[in-house]
């Protein structure tokens, strides 16, 4: 009989009095899972409960078999991309790597290998030696997921991986993390944004309030948030000609500027299409951020809750 | 049956855990601290008295009645290593102080802890960068001055009634350097801050010292001279090497409980406060 990656029996945890996870029971199998569900619902506290960062404050997760918390042995098989960065400044990418593959038991040569190999993945491997302090948002996210990464993990667990990155890099982690699950490994993604989600897995978790609510197909979702208008922020070096491009694609509902002249706000009626057109005007008006408030999502949850 | 199943596969794990797990983190924490050039030259200052207990040594094997007034025997040690109690904790306020705290600021333990490592493996991996600094100024030159001594003036030295000295050093460093460094790393796991947890160590022994000094003066307590960290590590030092103390002394086994209390009370530290996740109740 096989025994699922990852598995929750009746967990629960509790930040003193504060509830985080509520009694959830689930098994995640091998592949790419979503972890959707808007900001304070539980998606870190399920991560770091996976990775065996926190202990439960009742029930069980089993990793490959085993208790999560308190066995050290099985995280050479386990790879974890925080939330928050989690990094000495003062390192370069390649070093900040081949310090924590040395913890993880690879010798020099292959330590230097490995993390060469993780950064390319990302598109670090021009800037391995610079300084982590001196890097852009969007390169710290993506030095971090190389760390996750770098030791080629089985278990593999994302905490907002694309957020704050520019739409050439978030394509390239999406590839990449669809590449990890078609590959057999076991990828937990968290997102409050669901079709960050749906390019990446069509199998999701839908949490909320720290309870599971829903698990499986995303489309299903998708059909519930279509009568919701989808709203995108855009951060740009010449946000006037972006606005100029965005205005003409088809599904855009309105735009805005934000109050700093940097950001433009869309909304969309029709996400993916909306994402699949922006790619070419985002490079040219030199987009370095983009990301979508959860408010959407936060709709559809209400519209769970309240079933 | 699902596609995953078909295409799952087990990946060729390593041996569980590594014998020597903290290692790591000894050796890239102390690359880092050593790339410091004002670290290196404190940690060359910290030689200055090694220097001039060889001369000292030198210069009585030399001229026989200096000796009279710089006596050179099996005290010489226990008075060279009390000295070197100051140069462990600048090394400590300077090396250690940022050891855990920066992790906590950073959020580095996150992935220190993400690895196969245990909380213990992370102590013992800042630990062991605290031991290596303080027993390079007390352990490594202690044991030197007693080998040039032996070579220097054998007639002095090389005799079974004072062959207690080696181990003798060996045992006042290591007491002092895991004292100093047990406290150092508790200190700095209370702060998200190198800098006020260098301030935190340095303020307690200062503080502590101060209020034993006061203490001492106004009421001429004897076991007051409990309260100063530093003045328990001397008086285990006067006591292991026979060195007369100034002002009245304790029995050894006062300043040793002491330091064994403190030393347990920062593991219960450590213990509660290294872990990856802060938990904000």
């Amino acid at each position: 009989m096989s025994v699922a990656p990852l598995e929750f029996v009746r967990a629960s945890r509790w930040y003193g009095p504060v509830i985080a996870l509520n009694d959830v029971t689930v098994e995640i199998p091998p592949g790419v899972t979503g972890l959707l569900g808007p900001n304070g619902a539980g998606k870190s506290t399920f991560l770091k409960l996976a990775a065996g960062q926190l202990s439960p404050s009742q029930g069980e997760v089993r990793l490959l078999g085993v208790p999560a918390w308190g066995s050290p042995a099985v995280f050479h098989r386990v790879g974890f991309c925080p939330e928050v960065d989690a990094f000495w400044e003062g390192l370069t990418g390649l070093e900040f790597l081949m310090i924590l593959l040395r913890l993880t038991g690879f010798d020099e040569r292959e330590c230097r290998e490995r993390a060469e190999k993780a950064l390319q993945e990302v598109a670090l491997l021009d800037a391995k030696d610079r300084k982590i302090g001196g890097y852009s948002k969007g390169m710290r996210q993506r030095v971090k997921l190389a760390q996750s990464i770098a030791h080629e993990p089985e278990l593999l667990f994302l905490d907002e991986p694309v957020s704050g990155m520019d739409p050439v890099n978030r394509r390239r982690v999406i590839d990449l993390v669809k590449r990890m699950g078609r590959e057999g490994r076991t990828v937990v993604v968290s997102s409050h944004i669901l079709h960050e989600v749906e390019a990446m897995t069509r199998r999701v978790l839908l949490i909320h309030n720290g309870r599971i609510l829903a698990e499986g197909d995303v489309r299903e979702i998708r059909d519930l948030m279509d009568e919701h208008p989808h709203t995108v922020a855009l951060r740009a070096r010449d946000p006037r000609s972006l606005a100029e491009a965005v205005v003409r694609l088809p599904h855009v509902l309105s735009l805005s500027f934000g109050p700093e002249g940097e950001w433009v706000t869309v909304q969309t009626a029709k996400p993916d299409e909306f994402y699949g057109a922006v790619s070419g005007a985002a490079i040219e008006a030199g987009v370095s951020e983009m990301y979508s408030p959860d408010e959407d999502l936060e709709s559809v949850f209400k519209y769970l809750v309240a079933r | 049956m699902p596609i995953y199943e078909q295409t799952y596969r087990r990946y060729e794990a390593r041996e569980p855990l590594r014998a020597v797990r903290f290692w790591p983190i000894t050796r890239e924490a102390l690359r880092i601290i050593l790339a410091r050039r004002a670290f290196l030259a404190l940690l060359a200052g910290s030689w200055i008295p090694f220097i001039v207990r060889v001369v000292q040594i030198y210069v009585v094997t030399r001229f026989p009645e200096a000796g009279r007034i710089l006596p050179v025997d099996g005290r010489l040690f226990g008075e060279f290593l009390n000295q070197q109690i100051v140069f462990t904790l600048l090394l400590s306020i300077f090396g250690g102080a940022g050891l855990i705290a920066n992790d906590l600021r950073t959020g580095a333990i996150l992935v220190y802890l993400s690895r196969p490592l245990t909380r213990r493996d992370y102590v013992l991996g800042k630990l062991g960068v605290l031991l290596a600094l303080n027993l390079s100024v007390t352990l490594v030159p202690g044991l030197l001055l007693y080998a040039l001594a032996l070579a220097l003036a054998p007639e002095l030295f090389l005799k079974w009634s004072l062959a207690w000295i080696g181990p003798a050093v060996v045992l006042h460093s290591a007491v002092v350097s895991l004292s100093v460094g047990l406290l150092s790393l508790a200190v700095s796991s209370l702060s998200r801050s190198a800098r006020v947890a260098g301030l935190g160590f340095a303020g307690l022994f200062l503080g502590l010292e101060v209020v034993r000094g006061i203490l001492a003066q106004g009421f001429g307590l004897r076991p007051v001279a409990l309260l100063s960290l530093r003045a328990d590590l001397r008086a285990l030092g006067a006591a292991l090497f026979g060195v007369a103390e100034r002002g009245p002394s304790l029995p050894w086994s006062w300043p040793a409980a002491v330091l064994l209390a403190v030393s347990l009370l920062c593991l219960v530290i450590l213990r509660s406060r290294v872990r990856a996740v802060e938990i904000v109740s």
